[in-house]
């Protein structure tokens, strides 16, 4: 049913992006004799072509972190040892991955398509044909006929569904969404949850990380579940989430989620 | 109140008109010398037009200097405000000797008053540029350029308007001020000539009028601002009938 998100780079290898040995350490209050604060220990993920991963964890365990040096974003201030960050090679050029902030980092000085398109013009994609798809995805965005809004007269829900759509644009091989949804009020957003597991995103050659606090968010949408401990945040599981029933796998992760709480 | 304050007071008091006429007079004289006075108008119009459209455009190209290459920053933009510490009055005589008695002294003394709120509001806009937005750009693979493009420039505008709007208010009176110094025509001239016949009355027409001309170029300038930057108008629902999710 997505035939225009689908892009011509084909799997050249199984490894779609991977990280082993990351640690980042923030500097501690800018006080020397402070010691900093060690977001992520020792993580390693692998995602392979096809895959969708979620990351989940506790607020503030290093996960949007994670997300971002795998985006090749460094972290503001932030020492970064270990951790070579392999990427697929994008058949197109440029960098294999496009990452989508929590907020929804809209222009607000452009209309709903030219911020569609500002993905596309850092890709250096042809305009014409930029245009076009876009066309295309404002119509499966559930977008059509907000063309010409300017971002504050759009919903918080489609907000963040045009930042989806600037992500997806360029066809970047490896999408990571960064709590796409987070902001949105359950009713919202248990509807984008429904409108985004029947968007195969990671069809196509692709692959996505997702990063999530919600555990339902996660089985709804990822076919594997990380689990990061709170500060520093480590791996501690790695879940395939079975096809047929997630009510054993979603018990797993709250307890791994929360070793100490229940009974 | 005030106008009405002034006629009582200038008559009970018994001041010559030659010191202070009574609005009464003022009003009468306005009309009188209203036809003499286009030319005038015209000239210091002209005048400050051109000096802030040249002030703007030097000073958001200054700006964009600033906020691309950071050895401009550190070089330039303390010289720029150092000249900003001489009064732009004091460097008319100069500016006569260089450039004549012409249009383009009074030009380049108000784009002189006038590049700089528009640089300084620029400049400030660039450098609090969103990280949210700076991330985005990073996030989607884009580099320095991309990034001054797509997010620093337009970033840059709300704030450099803001500028002009402020350097609107001095255009007309920097134009006055150079035309007193040396010129054949405009208000400063007009100015000059009254005060030579002690024509108090005809002082306070031109005084009017630069308050009324500032206010109406400031107004063009600010509905200029506003067009220019439509994203800041608050808008109604443009799709009623829709319901977004």
């Amino acid at each position: 049913m997505t035939t225009s998100l689908s892009t011509e780079s084909p799997a050249t290898s199984d490894l779609a992006l991977g990280v082993a040995g990351l640690t980042v350490t923030f500097p501690g209050a800018g006080r020397r004799d402070v010691p900093g604060v060690v977001a992520l220990q020792d993580v390693g993920l692998q995602v392979r072509v096809g895959e969708f991963v979620a990351v989940v964890g506790p607020s503030g365990c290093g996960k949007s972190t994670l997300l971002r040096v795998l985006a090749g974003l460094t972290p503001t201030g932030a020492t970064v040892t270990g951790g070579a960050v392999t990427r697929l090679v994008n058949p197109a050029g440029g960098p294999a991955t496009a990452w989508m902030p929590q907020r929804d980092g809209l222009l607000p000085w452009r209309r709903a398509l030219p911020n569609a398109l500002v993905g596309a013009r850092i890709a250096g994609m042809d305009r014409a044909v930029a245009d076009e798809r876009a066309r295309a995805l404002f119509d499966e965005f559930g977008l059509a006929g907000f063309e010409r809004s300017w971002p504050h007269e759009l919903s918080g829900g489609m907000r963040q569904r045009l930042a989806l759509l600037r992500t997806c644009l360029p066809g970047r091989p490896v999408l990571l969404l960064d709590e796409p949804f987070g902001a949105l009020d359950a009713i919202t957003r248990r509807r984008m949850n429904a409108w985004l597991a029947g968007l195969d995103l990671a069809g196509h050659g692709r692959a996505v990380v997702l990063v999530t606090h919600d555990v339902d968010e996660a089985l709804l949408l990822a076919d594997r579940v990380v689990v990061l401990s709170d500060r520093p945040g480590r791996v501690v599981l790695d879940l395939p989430v079975p096809r047929d029933g997630t009510q054993d796998a979603r018990r797993t992760l709250l307890d791994a989620l929360d070793p100490h709480g229940g009974s | 109140m005030l106008l009405v304050g002034w006629e009582v007071g200038v008559r009970l008091s018994g001041l010559p008109a030659f010191v202070l006429p009574p609005p009464s007079q003022v009003a009468r004289t306005a009309v009188e010398v209203a036809p003499l006075l286009g030319p005038d108008v015209v000239t210091t119009l002209t005048e400050a037009g051109l000096g802030l459209l040249v002030g703007a455009v030097v000073g958001l190209l200054l700006a964009v200097l600033i906020a691309a290459f950071p050895l401009v920053a550190d070089t330039v933009y303390p010289l720029v405000t150092l000249t900003q510490t001489v009064p732009t009055v004091v460097l008319a005589p100069l500016l006569i000797l260089w450039a004549g008695f012409g249009l383009l002294p009074k030009v380049v003394l108000v784009a002189l008053t006038a590049f700089f709120p528009v640089l300084v509001a620029a400049v400030t806009a660039m450098s609090a540029v969103d990280a949210e937005h700076a991330e985005m750009v990073a996030g989607l693979g884009g580099t320095r350029r991309h990034q001054f493009w797509l997010v620093q420039l337009p970033a840059s505008v709300p704030g450099a308007l803001g500028g002009l709007r402020v350097a609107a208010t001095y255009a007309i009176g920097a134009a006055v001020v150079a035309e007193y110094l040396a010129g054949q025509s405009g208000l400063g001239v007009f100015v000059q000539r009254s005060r030579k016949g002690y024509e108090v009355d005809q002082i306070l027409v031109a005084v009017a009028l630069v308050a009324v001309l500032t206010g109406l170029l400031f107004l063009l300038v600010d509905g200029l601002a506003r067009l220019a930057t439509p994203w800041q108008r608050p808008s109604l629902p443009s799709r009623p009938g829709r319901t977004p999710l």
